[in-house]
C-alpha cells in the first residue's frame, strides 16, 4: 500500500506536467484544428528562460524563495506567451487560408527552428538549475517521502488548470474561445473577433507550457535543448487520450498518463513503461475513438 | 579507333598519377567522429579540443610524412542514425583514418561503414565487448573492455560486503552488456540480484524506478548507464531520503554528473573508471595536460577525450613507421608491431582483435565538494 501511494504521487507529479503541456496542444487544436508541433519547444524555451532569469536577477535572494519563484514564474509565462503570439503571427497566420497540411509543415519547421535556436544560444550541453533555490527536504507524510518541490509543482499545476477551466467556462472571453472552437464562421457572424481569440489561445497555451518548463527545471534541475521532444510527445499523447480539443480532457489525460506510466513501471516492467502507456492509449482509442472526454469526431490532419 | 583509345587511356593514367601526387602533398585528412551535440556533448567537444591540439602540435613540428594533418570532425549527436550519416560523410571526404567515438551503440552503427571503406577506426570510449568480437580488421580501441570493467566492479561489490544487489541499465549496447556481465560474475560469488531492469534515457523523472528499486531493498545499486541519467538518479534518490550506496560504470565518469546531481547528492557515489586525466602518472601525460591547460584555460575533465588523443597519437606513429596511409599496412602495424607505445594514458599495445591490452580499471569515489577521488 505504501509503495502504491508512493508511486501514485510519483505519477501525479509527472502527470501534472504532462497535463499543463497538453493544454497547449488541445487549445490550439480546438480552435484551429492544427497540431502545434512547436509547442514542445516553447516548453523548452520556458525552462531556459527560467534559468537565465533565475541566475541573472537573483530574485529568490531578494524576495525570498516563494515570492521569488512566483515572480519568476510570471515573468517566464509572460515571455513565453509573447513568443507564442509571435509564432502564431509569423508561422501560422499567413497560412490561415491555406490547406491544413501547409500549416502542419510550418509547425514542424517552427519546431526545428526553435530547437536549434535554443541550441545556438545556450549550447548543446546540459544546463543545470542551481540546487539551493528550494529546500530539497523530503516531506514525511504517513511513511511516504515526497520532496517538497514536488508537492509545490503539483499544487501549482492544479491551481493553473482550475484557473484556466474557470476562465474558459465563466468569462466572456472564454465563451468566445469556446464559440470559435465550435464554428469559426458562425462565431464571426456573432461578432466575435476570431483572430483575437486565436491570439489569446496562443498566449495562454505557451504560457502554461513555459510554466511547465520552469517546473521541470526546478524539480529535476537538469535541462537540455532536446527535452521538448520527449515531453511534447507525451503531452500530445495525453491530449489525445483525454480527447483532443477538450480542455478538461487534456488535464485528465495528462494526469492519467503519468499515473499509468508510474504504475506500469511499478507493477509490470520499467523497460516496458512507455509500451504499456501506449497500449492503454490504443485500447482507449479502440473503445472511445474520440478520447476519454472528446465529443466531436476528430478530424484528420 | 584503337589508337585513340590508347592515347586517351595514356592521358587518363598520366592524369590520375599527377592528380594522385598532387593529393599526396596536400594535407592528410584524419577524421574525428564524436558527440558534439546531444546528451554527451561535453565528451565530444573535449575530444575535439584534444585532437585539435595534438594535430596543431604535430603540424608545428612539420606534420607526418612531410604532409600537414587536417582534422575533419563530424558530429554523431550521440545517436546511431546520425553516426551512420557522419561515417558516410567522413568516408566520402577520403579521411585516412577515424578517431572515435564515445558511446558503444554509436560506434557499432558506424563500424561496418568504415570497415567496408577500409578506413581504420580507433574508438576512444566504446567499451562494449562485442565491438571487437566481430573480426573487423580495421577496428581498434584505446579504452579497455567491459569484461574487465565487470571484473573490477564485481570485486569491489564483494569487497564492500554487499549481499543483495540491484542492477539498473539503459538498454544501450554498453550498459546492457556491462550489466549482464556483472550480473553473471557477482551471482557466481553468491551475491543475490534483487532487481534487474532498464530505464529510458532522456527522461527527467526516475522516481517510479527508484521507488520500485527501494521496495526490493538492495544493499547497493549498480547503475551501468551514462552520466546524465546517473546525476538525476542520485538527485532524486536524495529527494526520496533513501541512503543506499550507488555504484556506477565508467560512463558515469564525467564532472557533469556532480553538476546535475548536486554535490550533496553525489557525495559517496563510487564508480569504475580508467584513471582520470589528473591521476595520469606518465611524463607524456603531464606535458600534455600542461599544454592543454595553457590553450583552453582548464585541464581536460574526461579520460575519454585523452583516450581519443591516444588514438590520434598511435595512428600517427603507425603512419610514420609504415610510411604509408594504406589501411592494410597501418592496421597490420597496430595489430602486431606497436608494442608498449608511450601513450598519454600509459603503455599502449593492441591485440589481434584490436583491443588494448593491459589497462586496469580503478574505483573512484565522489567526496563532499564533488571531486573524484581515486580509491586505493
Amino acid at each position: 500500500m505504501e509503495i502504491f501511494l508512493q508511486q501514485l504521487t510519483n505519477g501525479l507529479a509527472v502527470g501534472s506536467i504532462y497535463a499543463l503541456i497538453a493544454l497547449g496542444y488541445t487549445m490550439v487544436y480546438g480552435v484551429l484544428k492544427l497540431i502545434n508541433f512547436a509547442h514542445g519547444d516553447l516548453f523548452t524555451i520556458g525552462s531556459y528562460l527560467g534559468l537565465t532569469l533565475l541566475t541573472s536577477l537573483a530574485l529568490t535572494g531578494r524576495l525570498g524563495a516563494l515570492a521569488g519563484i512566483l515572480c519568476l514564474a510570471l515573468m517566464v509565462m509572460g515571455l513565453v506567451a509573447l513568443i507564442g503570439a509571435l509564432l502564431e503571427r509569423t508561422a501560422y497566420r499567413p497560412l490561415r487560408q491555406s490547406p491544413r497540411l501547409s500549416a502542419v509543415v510550418s509547425a514542424l519547421g517552427a519546431s526545428i527552428f526553435l530547437q536549434n535556436a535554443v541550441m545556438l544560444i545556450y549550447g548543446a550541453r546540459f544546463q543545470v538549475y542551481p540546487h539551493d533555490i528550494l529546500p530539497k527536504m523530503p516531506l514525511g507524510l504517513f511513511g511516504l517521502y515526497i520532496p517538497l518541490v514536488k508537492v509545490l509543482v503539483l499544487v501549482a499545476a492544479l491551481v493553473m488548470m482550475m484557473a484556466l477551466y474557470l476562465f474558459i467556462q465563466k468569462t466572456k472571453l472564454g465563451t468566445a474561445i469556446r464559440a470559435a472552437a465550435i464554428d469559426q464562421g458562425a462565431a464571426r457572424l456573432m461578432g466575435i473577433d476570431v483572430d483575437r481569440v486565436i491570439l489569446i489561445v496562443f498566449l495562454i497555451g505557451p504560457a502554461l507550457g513555459g510554466a511547465a518548463g520552469l517546473m521541470v527545471g526546478l524539480l529535476y534541475g537538469q535541462i537540455n535543448f532536446t527535452m521538448g521532444w520527449v515531453y511534447g510527445l507525451k503531452a500530445f499523447t495525453a491530449a489525445i487520450l483525454g480527447g483532443i480539443g477538450n480542455i478538461p480532457g487534456a488535464m485528465v489525460g495528462g494526469i492519467l498518463l503519468g499515473v499509468i506510466e508510474a504504475m506500469g513501471a511499478a507493477y509490470l516492467s520499467i523497460a516496458w513503461k512507455d509500451a504499456i502507456a501506449f497500449c492503454v492509449l490504443i485500447v482507449i482509442l479502440i473503445v472511445r475513438p474520440t478520447g476519454l472526454l472528446g465529443e466531436r469526431v476528430a478530424e484528420k490532419v | 579507333m584503337n589508337k585513340i583509345l590508347r592515347v586517351t587511356l595514356a592521358f587518363l593514367v598520366v592524369g590520375l598519377v599527377v592528380w594522385g601526387c598532387a593529393k599526396e602533398t596536400g594535407p592528410m585528412k584524419i577524421g574525428l567522429m564524436g558527440p558534439m551535440t546531444g546528451p554527451w556533448a561535453s565528451e565530444g567537444q573535449e575530444m575535439k579540443q584534444v585532437v585539435d591540439l595534438l594535430a596543431e602540435d604535430l603540424n608545428a613540428k612539420g606534420g607526418v610524412l612531410g604532409r600537414k594533418v587536417e582534422v575533419v570532425s563530424e558530429d554523431d549527436g550521440g545517436d546511431p542514425k546520425t553516426a551512420a550519416l557522419a561515417a558516410q560523410k567522413l568516408v566520402t571526404q577520403k579521411v585516412v583514418a577515424v578517431i572515435g567515438t564515445y558511446g558503444s551503440s554509436i560506434t557499432e552503427a558506424s563500424q561496418n561503414i568504415y570497415n567496408e571503406a577500409k578506413i581504420p577506426q580507433i574508438a576512444n570510449g566504446s567499451t562494449a565487448i562485442r565491438l571487437t568480437e566481430k573480426g573487423l580488421k580495421y577496428f581498434f580501441r584505446t579504452c579497455p573492455r567491459d569484461d574487465e570493467q565487470a571484473k573490477v566492479g564485481a570485486q569491489y561489490i564483494q569487497s564492500m560486503g554487499y549481499k543483495k544487489l540491484a542492477i539498473l541499465h539503459d538498454n544501450t549496447t554498453y550498459a546492457k552488456g556491462l550489466a549482464d556481465e556483472t550480473k553473471g560474475l557477482v551471482e557466481k560469488a553468491g551475491v543475490e540480484i534483487v532487481f534487474f531492469d532498464a530505464l529510458t534515457p532522456g527522461e527527467k523523472d526516475y522516481t517510479a524506478i527508484l521507488t520500485k528499486m527501494k521496495a526490493a531493498n538492495p544493499d547497493a545499486v549498480f547503475f551501468t548507464g551514462y552520466y546524465p541519467e546517473g546525476g538525476l538518479l542520485l538527485n532524486q534518490k536524495k529527494g526520496m531520503n533513501w541512503p543506499v550506496p550507488f555504484i556506477g560504470g565508467d560512463a558515469t565518469n564525467n564532472p557533469d554528473l556532480v553538476k546535475i546531481a548536486g554535490a550533496e547528492a553525489a557525495e559517496g557515489f563510487a564508480f569504475l573508471s580508467p584513471p582520470l586525466p589528473k591521476d595520469l602518472p606518465t611524463p607524456e601525460a603531464k606535458a600534455f595536460l600542461e599544454s592543454f591547460t595553457k590553450k583552453y584555460g582548464k585541464a581536460p575533465a574526461s579520460i575519454y577525450s585523452v583516450l581519443a588523443g591516444d588514438g590520434f597519437r598511435v595512428l600517427i606513429a603507425a603512419i610514420q613507421a609504415t610510411k604509408t596511409t594504406e589501411a592494410d599496412k597501418v592496421g597490420e602495424y597496430l595489430h602486431t608491431q606497436l608494442k608498449d607505445f608511450a601513450g598519454l594514458t600509459g603503455k599502449l599495445s593492441f591485440n589481434a582483435k584490436g583491443d588494448r591490452v593491459g589497462e586496469v580499471y580503478k574505483v573512484y569515489k565522489v567526496n563532499a565538494p564533488g571531486e573524484f577521488i581515486l580509491q586505493p
